[in-house]
């Protein structure tokens, strides 16, 4: 299989590409941020630490994720292009698409590691200031994950269609509609005047967001049933495949002036 | 049955869409034909704006050709299967800023399936080849232009490719890197290799090609060996003196002269030769050399369009 | 594009809300459920935001109606535990934003499944809204109107109709309808007026919605009504009460419909000879405190 060996060439040059351009230094952030907050909530030790400390920890791994999954998708593919470097690649035996894929993959797997390390920072934090090492919070985690990914897709799919800049406005619009998209399922009880269609047309394009979002739920150490974890990992594949697919598409029929 | 060239094209074009509102079709290659020979080096010199870069963009497949046909060792363009016979470098190269020229040329390695041990070898011997092996730790953000066009010389043989197509390989080096890209060039086709090199400078085509295939305004205008194209007459002679300076007398013969600081350099029908050494050697100055002055490429040129410069074609360099 | 790819794609798009549909019948039900509020104050959520009052406000009026319409459609309980503080914040931060009065108070009083229940609170909501707003006519309109309709205290609403008829540009009607409350302590004449009302002050929405449901409660209440006169015609006529409705058809003593104007067949009690609207209609509301109905 010389096409996976090559996607997977591609891949690892991603990755040592994101970690030497200090893709990675918001893990000391998180250790500085995971540190200050055990110390301080300690120290006042109020009944509610232990949630607040949970509630930091996932809701720094789901920013940063995010910020990256943006910043450095944008820029995967448009940064080759602008900077013409993979000129020389494509025009060896790697095709257009093992190069896309590639460049997918490699950013996932950074975002893995990424969010992987801070998993442990969390623990590690909690462990530490003498809470115990709640495995529950892994629910929470895996869909954090999974929404990334999909954030990534649409930061290749936009880079492919226009400029970097526009991109990354296109991009982090998505994720906030996404984010908000309860919001646009009940817009009709603000905006009345709104047509349906509008809305229906509305919450089917906007990918939504909150569906990986179980941070309250674990924090307050309910359950997350399995069957919705899987329901959930099915809406992110197939969300994740559409729009790679179409990324996919815009980056094979470009000319690359 | 012979084998098929290394490259041949059939009517190969491609246009450009050019402005934002009204778009309207700009041609930048027309119905190209053009046939590369096994072994040759063949220059494809034009002015900046020709449709050199265009075609190596469509032979690579970065650009999608709007007509025409190519093949590549007889397998027709969309084949992949000649990519892994074929190096290129393109105009302007720009790198990984993050990655050591041994990690950047692993990596270029590894996408034509090459064992580790065989990626670590050709590594070592092209950075040597292309005087780069002190520098194959450092970060390509620390290299200058030169540097980084001779990292992209060395990603475009990894593979020992049979056909070598190169967009400028001269530009940004210093005159000993061009020296070297000469050698590496004519290195090559002792190798039995083939190379395409596209320049706008004309002394770089007429120092090291076979044939040169000349492109303006996205047509092919000529293609031949450089010997049928130039004419082989020495119209004059340039002799630099030191020393008289206003002291020399006008000479007979004599076309033109100009002072250089202390020195004069003056241009001479080639039959006044002898009398011009003569009056210099009177006049108790010095003469420090003599060059035939040939008709280059470039005048050649002008000669044919007429200076004529439509297009917004200009030569430079 | 390629077409096993374009194939490809086309084929998994209805996946996405098909797979949606499934993580909302088994997540959505907790998800509203499990919804926190960390600040319940608006003075606390007022320091947080220093310059920034009015969009903080929007932010939680934004909040509001997404926390309504989620409760509405996802949870089991349909408490709307948060609905009053979240109505408290938004007001809070912009006291000015008669909306969020209305609707507040509205949904606060209406009985589940449509609101949480709680009418005192839902008047809370209004006198809040005329201190914070004290020149706005249609604010104290609304709360005489609750007054009367879910607490069935016809003089106090009465009363209150009075003062909001003194305020710069109030309907005329507010003094009719004041006197009429006082007159006759408020009937089914009165709930509709207050209804219709509302009703064409609403803009397109749910509160214009929520109001045309009240009215058509109403004139399916004045249908039953009619049809149990049909009925006593029937015990008058006949000497006993009729087994089902389908017999004042046959006698021709009733030729209207027998469903109420959801098109739910009405309730028919024949130990008492009484028709009213059946229990299964979402038309069904308790027989309200006061108001002939």
């Amino acid at each position: 299989m010389g096409g996976l060996s090559r996607l997977v060439a591609v891949a690892a040059n991603t990755f040592r590409e994101t970690v030497r351009e200090r893709v990675l230094y918001n893990l000391v952030f998180f250790a500085i941020l995971m540190t200050l907050s055990g110390l301080l909530l300690g120290q006042l030790s109020i009944r509610q630490d232990e949630k607040v400390l949970k509630d930091i920890g996932l809701a720094a791994m789901d920013f940063f994720g995010t910020l990256i999954a943006i910043f450095i998708g944008v820029g995967l593919v448009s940064k080759e292009i602008e900077r013409r470097s993979l000129y020389p690649l494509l025009a060896k035996p790697l095709s257009r698409g093992e190069f896309f894929l590639g460049k997918f993959a490699g950013l996932v797997f950074t975002l893995l590691v990424n969010i992987a390390v801070m998993t442990l920072g969390l623990y590690a934090t909690l462990l530490a200031t003498g809470r115990g090492a709640d495995p529950g919070l892994l629910a929470a985690i895996y869909p954090i994950f999974l929404g990334l990914v999909l954030v990534v897709a649409f930061a290749m799919l936009f880079s492919t269609l226009t400029s970097s800049a526009l991109a990354s406005v296109l991009t982090v619009g998505v994720v906030l509609a996404g984010r908000f998209s309860d919001v646009v399922r009940n817009m009709r009880e603000v905006l009345p005047a709104v047509p349906t269609w509008v809305v229906d047309g509305l919450s089917a394009v906007i990918p939504n967001f909150r569906n990986f979002d179980f941070k309250d739920r674990v924090t307050y150490g309910d359950p997350v049933p399995g069957d919705v974890l899987l329901w959930v990992t099915v809406y992110a594949a197939v969300y994740v495949t559409i729009v790679l697919g179409l990324g996919l598409a815009s980056f094979r029929s470009r000319d690359f002036q | 049955m012979a084998e098929p060239s290394p490259l041949l094209t059939r009517g190969l074009s491609k246009s450009y869409r050019v402005g934002h509102i009204r778009q309207s079709l700009h041609p930048a290659l027309i119905d190209l034909d053009l046939e590369v020979r096994r072994g040759e080096i063949l220059g494809y010199v034009g002015p900046n704006g020709s449709g050199k870069t265009t075609t190596l963009k469509l032979l690579t497949g970065l650009l999608k050709p709007d007509g025409g046909e190519a093949w590549v060792f007889g397998q027709p363009l969309e084949s992949r299967a000649w990519r892994h016979r074929m190096g290129y470098l393109p105009e302007h190269p720009y790198l990984y800023d993050y990655l050591t020229p041994s990690e950047y040329l692993d990596y270029a390695g590894r996408l034509f399936s090459l064992p580790a041990p065989v990626r670590r070898k050709r590594a070592r011997e092209l950075l040597a080849l292309v005087g780069l092996e002190r520098s194959t730790r450092v970060p390509m953000r620390r290299f200058s232009k030169g540097m980084v066009q001779r990292v992209g010389l060395a990603q475009a043989l990894i593979n020992d490719p049979e056909l070598l197509l190169l967009d400028e390989p001269m530009s940004g080096l210093d005159p000993l890197g061009r020296r070297l890209v000469r050698h590496l060039i004519l290195d090559q086709r002792k190798a039995g290799k083939t190379v395409l090199f596209s320049t706008h400078i004309l002394s770089d085509a007429e120092t090291l090609c076979d044939r040169v295939a000349v492109l303006r305004a996205g047509r092919l205008v000529q293609v031949g060996a450089l010997g049928e194209m130039l004419r082989p007459d020495v119209a004059h002679m340039e002799v630099l003196v030191e020393g008289p300076g206003s002291g020399l007398p006008e000479i007979e013969g004599e076309m033109r002269r100009e002072a250089v600081g202390d020195r004069t350099r003056l241009e001479v029908d080639e039959k006044a030769l002898a009398r011009v050494i003569v009056a210099v050697d009177a006049a108790g100055g010095r003469v420090l050399s003599v060059q035939p002055v040939r008709q280059s490429l470039e005048e050649h040129f002008f000669q044919e369009m007429g200076g004529d410069d439509g297009g917004g074609n200009s030569w430079e360099g | 594009m390629t077409r096993p790819l374009a194939v490809l794609l086309l084929l998994l798009v209805p996946v996405v809300p098909w797979s949606q549909s499934k993580i909302d019948e088994r997540a959505g039900i907790f998800r509203a459920q499990e919804e926190v509020l960390y600040l319940w104050s608006g003075e606390q959520v007022r320091n947080l935001f220093p310059g920034f009052e009015d969009l903080a406000a929007d932010v939680y009026w934004l909040r509001t109606v997404q926390y309504f319409g989620g409760q509405r459609v996802y949870s089991r309980k349909k408490d709307f535990a948060l609905l009053r503080p979240l109505v408290e914040i938004t007001t809070t931060l912009d006291p000015r934003l008669e909306i969020a009065y209305r609707y507040g108070a509205v949904f606060l009083s209406e009985l589940p499944p449509t609101g949480a229940g709680r009418p005192h609170e839902g008047i809370e909501i209004l006198e809040k809204g005329t201190r914070a707003m004290p020149e706005s006519w249609r604010l104290r309109q609304y709360l005489g109107f609750f007054y009367f309709l879910y607490l069935g205290d016809a003089r106090r609403a009465a009363a209150v109709l009075e003062e909001a008829a003194e305020l710069p540009g109030a309907a005329f009607w507010l003094r009719t309808l004041a006197a009429d409350l006082l007159a006759r302590g408020g009937d089914r004449a009165a709930s509709r007026q207050m209804w219709q009302r509302m009703f064409d002050q609403s803009e397109e929405g749910i509160l214009r919605e929520n109001a045309r449901v009240q009215l058509a409660i109403l004139d399916s209440r004045d249908r039953a009504d009619q049809i149990t006169e049909a009925v006593q015609k029937f015990e008058r006529r006949h000497g006993r009460r009729p087994h089902r409705l389908e017999e004042l058809r046959r006698s021709g003593l009733w030729r209207g419909p027998l469903e109420d104007l959801n098109g739910v067949p009405f309730h028919y009690d024949a130990s008492r000879g009484r028709v009213s609207i059946s229990r299964e209609s979402p038309l069904w509301r308790p027989e309200p405190p006061a108001a002939g109905g």
